[in-house]
């Protein structure tokens, strides 16, 4: 499904990420952690094109997205949910998942999709006529991710979900996630908080400074010394 | 980018010299043989010199577009007309009073304009744009002005040693354009134009060490509206006939945004150049039956300068001098000697545009290759650590008592963004002697903290006290004043000065105000203790991040500050990079500077800090000794998820 | 009934104003640019509009079919420019206003810098007026009203209803975000400054239709346009409209109860109110962009 090889990537001439490599195959859920700073937001958002300096392949359904301009990604079956949400805060519930849907092959079908993602979220079906910023933050963490699921991805990309959200509503997210996964869309997540995302996943990864440090199911991760020591600094 | 001392001084000799060889041409104009015609062409290039050099000195020093140059225009053409032209007050005296019309004009105008939190240049631009449509229709309605009849201006007298009318406006506008470009001199070469500079290249920065931006921007403006103002007085002489349609008139902006962006808009010289190749310009199109294209002509320039030259021809002068002066000099001699056709000033006119062509021709610049930096851990130059035997001092004078002295005092601070809570219940004290960590996850408000420190924000609720100074009351450069300087997480460099300039900047306006040469010996300094001795004399466009933020750093050390806040300041570093930052951070701790550190790196702050404070969704989750504070269980959650402390 | 015919008059003009605003908000919204072109395209509408309509002898309003597709060229044109040179908000306010003043500048030396105006067997609207009760109203100022209000409010409906409006808006909101759901951003701002350009065309064929025209209409169109723009909320099509008629009237009534010369004045004066105490426009929902 996704397949990034020896992936660089830069700001200006900081360096955030040195020979990333990683897979998702068809239907899995894998999980990247890591502190702060690691470079995983970097990691999915060249993914998603979102951030474009980038060297080295990334692969989804063996199209190598790097050569692709940023507003065709969506249309190789990749969806972003973006660290902070960055829902489009002046329009309504409705517009943001309309806009969601707003490649060709996702729009002929979009009030089944729009059913389907106020199934998920049943919260916002009762606002959707309301402006998408003044949402508390997990109702725009709904509307993201249903966002994302309008596009009808075969992979989604999660940055952060959990970010600056209460845990009852951490729960909530993560209890929705697991309903996408089991319809067969391929997930990539990032997260910082460690045990959540172990619980998800099937496969992780940790990066530390911009490296994959470690790798493998989420189970030997889970006890692996290294991710203590890299995101708790002892 | 800025001409040295050794420019300063030749411009001292240079300048009144070009003014006495000036006036001489009206003093022994029928010696000399020089038509008439020729002074008023002068006289022309001395008008627009003057408007464009004031508007130069806000809006091209600092970078506030003014749409407005026909408010200054205006009113100083009125003051002279209704006061001379009606009443008959002396021509010298409503110079006077035009300047200071329009200074009072300004004030009200940037008293407004700057204190408006949201201003941003296109809408200082707007704002401007309005004010003399706003004057011309007072003009017109109100009969004590002009009631939309027009005002006459009669001859006036003059000394009798002056040959003609002629003579006497041109001997005035050279007096006033020569003061003009001298104020526009003097104030490049003070700190009133460094400060306008600093403004121009990164404004919330400049604040931040220690410049008083409001008053900078104000007096800038009402420099360059007092100039206008006089100007317009000028002008208003010159055409005779003041009209509301000919002073509040669209194309003085025009005009003088053109000159300035042709010639170059951060030098003083630059208007001066734009103006005298516009006006000839002008004046040749208008005698060779182009009239009608004038307009296009300027535009286009404008138009095109903007997308392919926008830094003007001073600079490109700068670059290639000698190739420029062949050009100007050249190009009209081989006409003469050729019998081309026309007159010399068309051969005049056509050496300066290919001296022009000359100096914008895009040649080979040193562009910082766009190509990604490959590992530099390898690279000791830049990250060598500087020699210890420099080192620099700034608190060790009062050895650090018993009991450490309270420096920073956050007591129970909110700050909400709209609905956003960012931080709640915030209590933080910071102790003279202190490194302490600030860590916390991702939008815990870490870097929302740092802002309400430095006093670039203010707190919605609560109090932070700066050597017992409430922060409330004062603007961020009094708070650098207090002794607070903090470092951006994505370096702001002031662009157009060299490295040892934008440390000087922070020493010239800190605590103790102070001289160019004396802050640009004690940047020297801070730059060896950071370790950039070597790339003193760099733009920070030639730096790597790393170099970048070792900038940073020196720069808010300059401030001498009593507490140094880095913002993520090893964000992006490789590790040998980290190791040398570090090092420099620890030096800055001996010399006596207190430090607040927001790091992603929990390795670098354990090794670092002296206290860690974690913040997580805006409130202070645990505080206190390092070793502590990472094995709380309540950290670990907050790190590692919600049973990680089982893990 | 001075006034309130002055107040009405007012505001069936403010229609037009506004129309000839909301090319410039959008593109200020959305794509960033402040287009000072947009007048010179509105200008070169008008004069289109007086060539065609007087050379050819066909009605005025059907000169539409050919200059709003030219000057939808026209706006697209000058977008891709802009988007080549990548200018910033600030940069794209000095371009275009050397381009501007290229443009009136071409204007002046193809149709000279006097009067130009239809006769009256070409333009059939010049002349006539409709009363209600002792309010009398030219059908020339109804017809640029009705014509305004619709295409503005079709144009908000478009923004609210459909994929490509919603596009648009999300656009302004973040480029990067919109990238990535597939939005094409040359594609789209090309196509709204296009629809700018044809809107410019319209708002220009109706200039024709009831004054005179000079080039030199485009700096006095500059103050009250920009007025609106402001007030209205920049990229916000129903704040322009009202933001149009409220202008619109204040002004006019201003020029009857004390003298025309107070328009800029009154309109100014708006301005400078509007950017001092609500940056954001008067008209734009609260916690504006």
């Amino acid at each position: 499904m996704l397949e990034v090889r020896a992936l660089d990537a830069f700001y200006g001439d900081a360096r955030a990420l040195w020979g990333v490599s990683l897979d998702v195959r068809a239907g899995e859920t894998v999980c990247v952690i890591g502190p702060n700073g690691a470079g995983k937001s970097t990691l999915v958002n060249a993914i998603a094109r979102l951030h474009t300096r980038t060297r080295g392949r990334i692969a989804v359904d063996g199209t190598d997205v790097c050569g692709v301009a940023p507003h065709r990604v969506c249309s190789c079956g990749v969806a972003i949910v973006p660290e902070g949400r960055r829902v489009f805060a002046h329009m309504t519930v409705h517009d943001n998942l309309c806009l969601g849907a707003y490649r060709p092959a996702a729009r002929k079908t979009y009030k089944q999709q729009l059913q389907r993602a106020y199934e998920l979220f049943p919260r916002l079906s009762e606002r959707s006529n309301q402006l998408a910023g003044t949402l508390s933050g997990g109702e725009q963490q709904m509307v993201a991710i249903a966002r994302a699921l309008m596009a009808r991805p075969r992979l989604l990309l999660l940055d952060e979900p959990s970010l600056g959200l209460a845990p009852v509503v951490i729960d909530e997210v993560f209890d929705a996630l697991v309903r996408i996964g089991a319809q067969g869309v391929s997930i990539l997540l990032v997260e910082q908080d460690v045990e959540r995302a172990l619980n998800l996943a099937t496969r992780a990864y940790l990066l530390v400074e911009g490296r994959v440090a470690a790798q493998g199911s989420s189970a030997e991760l889970r006890h692996s010394d290294a991710v203590r020591a890299a995101v708790l600094g002892t | 980018m800025r001409p040295g001392r050794s420019a300063f001084a030749a411009g001292r000799w240079a300048f009144p010299l070009a003014t006495a060889g000036l006036a001489v041409l009206s003093l022994y104009r029928e010696s000399l043989g020089l038509p008439v015609s020729y002074l008023s062409l002068l006289t022309l290039v001395f008008v627009w010199t003057i408007q464009a050099t004031g508007w130069n000195i806000l809006s091209g020093f600092s970078g506030y577009f003014s749409f407005g140059q026909a408010a200054y225009v205006g009113t100083g053409a009125y003051a002279t007309a209704v006061l001379y032209g009606r009443h008959g007050v002396s021509v010298y005296l409503t110079l006077v009073v035009a300047a200071g019309l329009c200074a009072l004009l300004a004030l009200a105008i940037g008293g407004l304009a700057f204190r408006l939190r949201s201003l941003r240049g296109e809408i200082f631009a707007l704002l401007t744009l309005a004010v003399p449509f706003i004057l011309g229709a007072l003009a017109r309605t109100s009969r004590a002005i002009d009631g939309g009849q027009g005002i006459p201006l009669p001859v006036p007298s003059f000394p009798a040693q002056i040959g003609l009318f002629q003579d006497f406006l041109y001997l005035m506008g050279l007096v006033i354009a020569a003061g003009a470009v001298g104020a526009a001199f003097a104030i490049a070469h003070s700190r009133f134009g460094w400060a306008l500079a600093a403004i121009r290249d990164a404004e919330p920065v400049a604040e931040g060490l220690g410049v008083a931006t409001f008053q900078y921007k104000l007096l800038a403006l009402v420099a360059s509206a007092a100039i206008g103002g006089v100007g317009g007085s000028l002008f208003a002489l010159y055409i005779g006939f003041v009209t509301v349609e000919s002073v509040f008139n669209l194309n003085f902006p025009l005009f003088v945004i053109v000159m300035s962006v042709l010639g170059g808009r951060t030098h003083w010289l630059g208007p001066v150049v734009g103006a005298v190749l516009v006006v000839l310009l002008q004046n040749r199109l208008a005698s060779s039956a182009f009239e009608s294209w004038q307009l296009i002509v300027l535009g286009a320039i404008l138009a095109v300068l903007v997308a392919v030259a926008p830094e003007g021809l001073v600079s490109g002068v700068r670059r290639r001098p000698r190739p420029v002066l062949g050009a100007v000099l050249g190009a009209p001699l081989l006409l003469w000697l050729a019998h081309a056709p026309g007159q010399p000033l068309d051969w005049i006119l056509a050496g300066m545009l290919v001296a022009a062509a000359v100096a914008v021709w895009p040649g080979r610049r040193r562009v910082p290759s766009t190509a990604p930096a490959e590992p530099a851990g390898v690279e000791p130059s830049s990250s060598a650590p500087a020699s210890a035997s420099t080192p620099r001092t700034p608190a060790a004078s009062h050895p650090a008592p018993a009991t450490p002295a309270l420096l920073i005092d956050c007591r129970q601070v909110a700050r909400y963004f709209g609905g956003v809570h960012a931080l709640e219940e915030v209590t933080l004290r910071i102790h003279e002697g202190e490194i302490v960590g600030l860590v916390g996850p991702n939008g815990s408000g870490k870097t929302t903290l740092i802002s309400l420190l430095s006093g670039s924000l203010r707190p919605t609720r609560g109090h932070i006290l700066v050597a017992g100074r409430d922060t409330q009351a004062l603007a961020p450069h009094q708070v650098a004043h207090a002794g607070v300087a903090r470092t951006y997480q994505i370096p702001r460099p002031f662009a157009s000065m060299t490295v040892r300039d934008n440390v000087a900047m922070a020493v010239m306006f800190g605590r103790v105000p102070s001289r160019l040469t004396q802050a640009r010996a004690r940047a020297e300094q801070h730059i060896e203790f950071v370790g950039l001795g070597h790339l003193a004399g760099a733009l920070p466009s030639a730096l790597n991040l790393h170099q970048r933020q070792l900038l940073e750093i020196a720069r808010a050390l300059a401030t001498e500050p009593k507490v140094l806040l880095l913002d993520e300041a090893l964000a992006g570093l490789n590790p040998a990079e980290i190791d040398s930052a570090v090092e420099v951070v620890r030096r800055v701790h001996r010399a006596g500077t207190a430090i607040v550190i927001v790091e992603h790196l929990l390795r670098v702050v354990n090794q670092l800090a002296t206290r860690v404070v974690v913040l997580d969704r805006g409130t202070v989750l645990a505080d206190g000794e390092p070793r502590a504070v990472m094995s709380d269980p309540a950290v670990i959650q907050a790190y590692l998820g919600r049973s990680g402390a089982r893990a | 009934m001075k006034f309130l015919q002055a107040a009405l008059t007012g505001m069936l003009l403010g229609g037009l104003h506004a129309l000839m605003a909301a090319g410039l908000s959008l593109s200020w919204g959305v794509l960033r640019i402040i287009n000072l072109t947009h007048f010179g395209l509105i200008l070169l509408g008008a004069y289109l509009t007086f060539q065609i309509a007087s050379s050819w002898h066909i009605d005025p309003i059907l000169t539409l079919v050919i200059t709003v597709p030219v000057l939808f060229a026209g706006g697209a044109l000058l977008q891709w420019g802009f988007d080549r040179l990548a200018v910033t908000e600030l940069n794209s306010l000095l371009l275009s206003f050397g381009l501007l003043v290229v443009m009136l500048q071409a204007v002046s030396n193809l149709w000279t810098a006097d009067f130009q105006q239809m006769a009256p067997d070409v333009n059939p609207y010049a002349t006539g007026s409709i009363s209600i009760g002792r309010l009398v109203f030219p059908s020339t100022t109804l017809i640029a009203f009705a014509l305004s209000v619709l295409l503005l409010g079709g144009a908000h409906q478009v923004l609210q209803r459909t994929f490509i409006g919603r596009a648009l808006r999300a656009f302004a909101m973040d480029k990067t975000v919109a990238a990535a759901f597939g939005i094409d951003h040359r594609r789209i701002s090309i196509l709204l400054a296009g629809i700018a350009g044809g809107s410019a065309a319209v708002a220009g064929m109706l200039f024709a239709l009831s004054t005179a025209l000079t080039p030199f209409a485009a700096f006095e169109w500059f103050g009250i346009v920009f007025a609106v723009v402001i007030l209205g909320g920049i990229g916000n099509v129903v704040g322009t409209l009202l933001a149009g008629l409220l202008v619109g009237t204040l002004s006019s009534l201003a020029s009857v109860i004390h003298s025309p010369a107070t328009e800029p004045f009154v309109v100014f004066s708006l301005i400078v109110v509007a950017l001092l105490v609500r940056p954001q426009g008067l008209f734009a929902r609260a916690g504006g962009q």
